[in-house]
This record gives structure tokens, C-alpha cells and sequence, in this order.
């Protein structure tokens, strides 16, 4: 049976007569991972800390495990963040940062220290000062001290956006499973819709202070709720207010093709590679839109047909949930 | 010439010549101390009752004025330090330090005395009957005076001192100490003092030099019973007698000898590892 470990009911945040938050409302069952995606400035911070409670919601509730945590300090709550930098405390050692975290939670257990060292790979390491190890290493040490504090919640803010991209592919996979591994309830906010999709088993496009749309990576690709849910995915053309198609049915050629078919010139601006494949930028032309499609073959010209079957194209669903 | 072709040497050149000056007062002093009797004048001064008092004075008045005026400066850094940044209230607060001591030590004098501006108020006001029912704050035996007037003097200085750390500590540790359960104690302990320590350590070892050695307050504003190091070294140089010359020399030497033992414990402190991986990683 499934329980609902952390609620948002209807939480509003304005600074200076700016709403940043506009009546948030989700949920979270135990052991569930939700990512919170969207671009930078967004709010999604902000969000973070009012869960944490290091920040004050101007309006609205929190709910944790059934009861009203609204009110409730930072170091009251049983939910640990980890920041965008790593913060270990210079000062102490690998092992004494963890440590550090069980306890000042009063949860300091030996071998939970020493399993969470192992856990994270930095056993060989544990003597080591922070500017002993890599950034990655930093980050995990920060994960294993924040979750010595054996939270309920545990929230994530960008952790991985200051380290290189390699380092950041390896990291998002080790979290993913440390977290299922221990059926850890948690948040994990991102402006990369890549890392949104491997971390959270629910993804939340978060703009312009409201959920845009909750669902799984194939649910939001399938049928986007609107145009800025659509826009942030990057898998689909545009076509207005309230219709799109997905690329994988966008052709591109050289002249128009059936009848049966909505066609619109575009320009080639760029041809770059991904997983092996060429990749055009394209601008098309009517609809300002900037769209990248793999294609097969380079074209003659930078004008190009941009063709889509009219059975392929949708209307936008406009359901949040 | 292959020696002056290394830099690190012409580097510390100028700060070598310069420190000849005080090294060549120091060994001069050690010389005069001597005075051709081998220790016989150390031996002298450790056995009188009137140094080794006069030594335990000046250490703990110097001591608790040192350490009353960290306290204070930090506990008003830490408070005041967004208000610090703008220049008038920093002005207001760093005014004591364009005064001399001496002026400083007059005015706590015009303020505190027996007959002072405090004793005179309260009797207008009706709360003390006779000036002599106010306190004794100045010239007392218990350096209180003195201890007042550096106190006041120095705060602006830790405060100087402080101020930079407290600006440059990331304000994100206070929110992690938060999120992982710590309290004011723990932000205090765990972010604060860390970054703090190295500059607590040396604004100690200033002003506890500073006030331990300094001539003018004790002498303004302090008794001659007991009396602080310095009042006695001058008292000894400049006596009716030349023979107690060299007493006041052997004086300052063990002075000197003993704030640059402590120094050296101190650095000695501060270079751990602990400290020294404090200082290489600063977010």
C-alpha cells in the first residue's frame, strides 16, 4: 500500500508583489522520486527551501507523514537539502563531515558511518580534507552527510550542474539507485530536462510559478499539457496556441511532397552530430521556430520543405495531471 | 653574485633590513639586562615581590581586556555586520580609533572618576548622596580604568579586524547547518569560528601585546600598587638610581620573551592540519 509521505497544498511565495510561486499543490508517496524541471530563475530554488523550511511560504500548507509541518524549523524537519555547491566543512575530514551530520540530527550510529563511507566509495578516502578530493567526491560526501541525518524527505537543488558532463552522467546514476536502493522519498530539481527524465519516476515542468505538467518523461512527450510544456521539451513543432507535432514525424526535403501534408519553408542554419547522426537547425521561416531534426542526408541548399502528415498533428491536452 | 639571483631572498630583503631595527633594540636590551653579571639581574627580578605582582597584573588585566573586547567585537560584528557595509555607521563605529590612547584614557577619567561627569549626573539626578558613594573605576587597584579605556579603544579595532571574514563566509553553510538539524550554537561553532579562528588568534596576540607592554593608559589612569610591567620598566629606567637600569631592561626582555613564546604556541595551533585545510578551500 502506498502512503503519501509530503503534500503541497496550495503554496504561494511573493516577494515584492512578484508571485514566484502561484498556488502550488502536488504530493508525494513514499519512496517516490519527483524531479522538478525548469528553466533557471524559474522559482524552483525558492520551492526547494520552503520545503526545507528555509524559507517561509506566504500562503498555503506543507504536510508531511499527515501532519501540518507549515510552521516547523529547518532543523525540525525530518528533510535534508543538498545544495548546488557540495558546503563540506573545510575543516573536517570526509568522515568527520558525515559524522558531523548524524550528530547534529542525533543519529550518530558508528557503523551507518562507515556503511554510508562505503556506500559512497569514499572509504579509502575518509582521512582526506575537502580540497583533497574531486568535485564528484565532494558531492557524494555531501549526499552520504546528508542523509546520515536519516531524513524522511531529501531534496536535491542542481547538485550536479558544477561538475563536468561526464562526471555528471556517472553521478545521476549512482543517486538514482542509492536513493531506490533505500526507498528514499525525494525531490530533485533541475533546469536539464535529460537529467529530470533519469532521476524522477514523475517529472514536473515547473514555469512561471505553476506546474506547467506532472507526469512520467512518456506522458509529457506523448501529450504535452500546453505550448511552454511542449517548448521546454524540445521534441515537438509548434504550429500554434493550441496544435503541434511531434518531430518524429516532421520530414525535411527539398520540395513539397502529397497534398495530404501541412508544409512550411525553413532555412538550414546549422548541421552538427549527435549519438552519430546528423542533426539540422532549423528556422522555420512562418512560425519562428527553431527546431533540431536527425536526417539522413545533407541537403544542396539551405532552404529547405519542412512537411508533417496531417494525421500527426495534435491539439495540446491542457491537463496538468 | 649567485646568491642575489634567487628571488625568494630579494623578496624578504626589505622586510629583513627592516626588522634589524627591533632585533637590534632586542639584543641591545638583552646586553643591558646582563650588564656584565651573567643572569644575576633575571635572577633578582624573579625573586621581587614587586615584579613578579606587577607581571601577574599586567597579564591579567591585559588578559581580561583583550579578551572582553574580542568578545564584544564579535558578538557587534556579528550582529551589525550587514549594517557595517555602509560607510557612515562603519565611520561611527571605528571613531574611538582616530583618538591616542592617552585622550582616550583622559576622557574615561572626565567620565568614571570618583568626581567625573557619571558621579555628578546621579547626584543631580538624586541617586547618590556623595561622590564619594560612586565606585572606584579609576586608578583602582583592579585595573578596572584601564581595562575600560581598551576595551572601548579595541573593540573598533576587532571589529575592523572581523569584519572582512564575516563578509566572505558563503551564508549557504548557515542554511545547511540548518537543514541537517543544528541550532545557533551549531551555525556559531561549525561556520563562524572555523573562518574566524586564524584572525582571533592574531587580533588576541595584537591587542594582548599591545596592552600588556603600553605605557600611557596604566600610567594616566592606573594605581602604583600594583602597577602594570610597563609603569614598572620606566619607573626602573628612569629612577632615582642608574643601578636599577638594568632591571627594567631584564624586565621587557622576559616581556618580550614571553609574548613571543606565546606567538609561536599560537602559530604552532593554527598550523595543524585541520587549520591548514581551512585555509587551502574556501567556497
Amino acid at each position: 500500500m502506498t502512503q503519501t509521505k509530503l503534500e503541497m497544498k496550495n503554496i504561494t511565495k511573493t516577494f515584492n508583489h512578484d508571485k514566484i510561486l502561484n498556488e502550488l499543490t502536488f504530493h508525494l508517496e513514499k519512496g517516490e522520486i519527483m524531479s522538478i524541471v525548469g528553466p533557471s530563475g524559474s522559482g524552483k530554488t525558492t520551492l526547494l527551501r520552503i520545503l526545507a523550511g528555509l524559507e517561509k511560504p506566504t500562503d498555503g500548507e506543507i504536510i508531511m507523514n499527515g501532519r501540518d509541518i507549515t510552521k516547523q524549523k529547518a532543523n525540525r524537519r525530518s528533510i535534508s537539502l543538498v545544495f548546488q555547491q557540495p558546503l563540506l566543512f573545510p575543516h573536517m575530514t570526509v568522515k568527520e563531515n558525515i559524522v558531523y551530520g548524524a550528530k547534529v540530527s542525533k543519529n550518530y550510529k558508528e557503523e551507518k558511518i562507515e556503511s554510508l563511507l562505503e556506500a559512497i566509495g569514499m572509504a579509502r578516502f575518509r582521512d582526506h580534507y575537502p580540497s583533497e578530493i574531486s568535485g564528484g567526491q565532494q558531492q557524494r560526501t555531501a549526499l552520504a552527510r546528508a542523509m546520515a541525518t536519516e531524513p524522511e524527505v531529501i531534496l536535491f537543488d542542481e547538485p550536479f550542474s558544477s561538475l563536468d558532463p561526464s562526471l555528471r552522467q556517472d553521478l545521476r546514476y549512482w543517486v538514482r539507485d542509492f536513493l531506490a536502493s533505500r526507498e528514499t522519498t525525494a525531490v530533485f530539481v533541475t533546469h536539464d530536462m535529460e537529467e529530470a527524465m533519469i532521476m524522477g519516476d514523475q517529472i514536473a515542468v515547473f514555469e512561471d510559478g505553476n506546474f506547467q505538467q506532472i507526469g512520467t518523461a512518456e506522458t509529457l512527450h506523448k501529450s504535452p499539457a500546453n505550448m511552454r510544456v511542449a517548448t521546454f521539451l524540445g521534441g515537438h513543432l509548434i504550429l500554434n496556441d493550441h496544435e503541434f507535432a511531434p518531430l518524429h514525424a516532421v520530414r525535411v526535403g527539398t520540395q513539397k511532397t502529397s497534398k495530404n501534408e501541412v508544409s512550411f519553408h525553413a532555412t538550414v542554419e546549422h548541421i552538427t552530430y549527435q549519438h552519430g547522426r546528423p542533426v539540422a537547425h532549423l528556422y522555420v521561416n512562418n512560425l519562428e521556430k527553431k527546431i533540431s531534426i536527425p536526417i539522413d542526408e545533407t541537403f544542396p541548399t539551405r532552404e529547405v520543405q519542412v512537411t508533417i502528415p496531417a494525421g500527426s498533428i495534435q491539439t495540446f491536452s491542457g491537463e496538468i495531471l | 653574485m649567485k646568491l642575489f639571483k634567487n628571488r625568494t631572498f630579494l623578496l624578504f630583503l626589505p622586510a629583513g633590513i627592516f626588522l634589524i631595527i627591533p632585533f637590534y633594540g632586542f639584543i641591545h636590551a638583552v646586553i643591558q639586562s646582563l650588564g656584565g653579571e651573567g643572569l644575576a639581574h633575571y635572577e633578582e627580578i624573579l625573586n621581587s615581590e614587586r615584579f613578579l605582582s606587577s607581571m601577574w597584573f599586567s597579564i591579567r588585566t591585559a588578559g581580561i581586556a583583550t579578551i572582553v573586547s574580542i568578545i564584544l567585537g564579535l558578538g557587534f560584528t556579528k550582529w551589525f555586520h550587514p549594517l557595517l557595509t555602509k560607510t557612515s555607521p562603519r565611520l561611527m563605529v571605528w571613531i574611538p580609533m582616530l583618538f591616542p590612547h592617552f585622550v582616550w584614557g583622559y576622557m574615561v577619567i572626565l567620565i568614571l572618576s570618583e568626581t567625573g561627569w557619571t558621579a555628578q549626573a546621579f547626584i543631580a539626578a538624586g541617586w547618590l548622596e556623595d561622590t564619594s558613594n560612586f565606585p572606584v573605576w579609576t586608578r583602582d587597584p583592579q585595573g578596572i580604568g584601564i581595562i575600560i579605556t581598551y576595551v572601548w579603544k579595541e573593540i573598533p579595532l576587532v571589529i575592523l579586524l572581523l569584519l572582512p571574514v564575516y563578509a566572505s563566509i558563503h551564508p549557504e553553510y548557515y542554511a545547511l547547518v540548518d537543514s541537517l538539524g543544528g541550532n545557533a550554537w551549531h551555525r556559531f561553532t561549525t561556520v563562524d569560528l572555523p573562518n574566524l579562528l586564524p584572525v582571533l588568534v592574531e587580533s588576541f596576540l595584537i591587542i594582548f601585546s599591545f596592552t600588556l607592554a603600553a605605557y600611557e593608559v596604566p600610567a594616566l589612569i592606573g594605581t602604583t600598587f600594583p602597577e602594570m610591567i610597563s609603569v614598572l620598566g620606566y619607573e626602573w629606567f628612569y629612577g632615582s638610581s642608574w643601578e636599577d637600569r638594568p632591571l627594567a631592561f631584564a624586565a621587557m626582555v622576559l616581556t618580550s620573551l614571553f609574548l613571543l613564546v606565546l606567538t609561536l604556541m599560537s602559530y604552532y595551533g593554527l598550523s595543524r592540519p585541520k587549520w591548514r585545510a581551512m585555509r587551502s578551500d574556501r567556497p
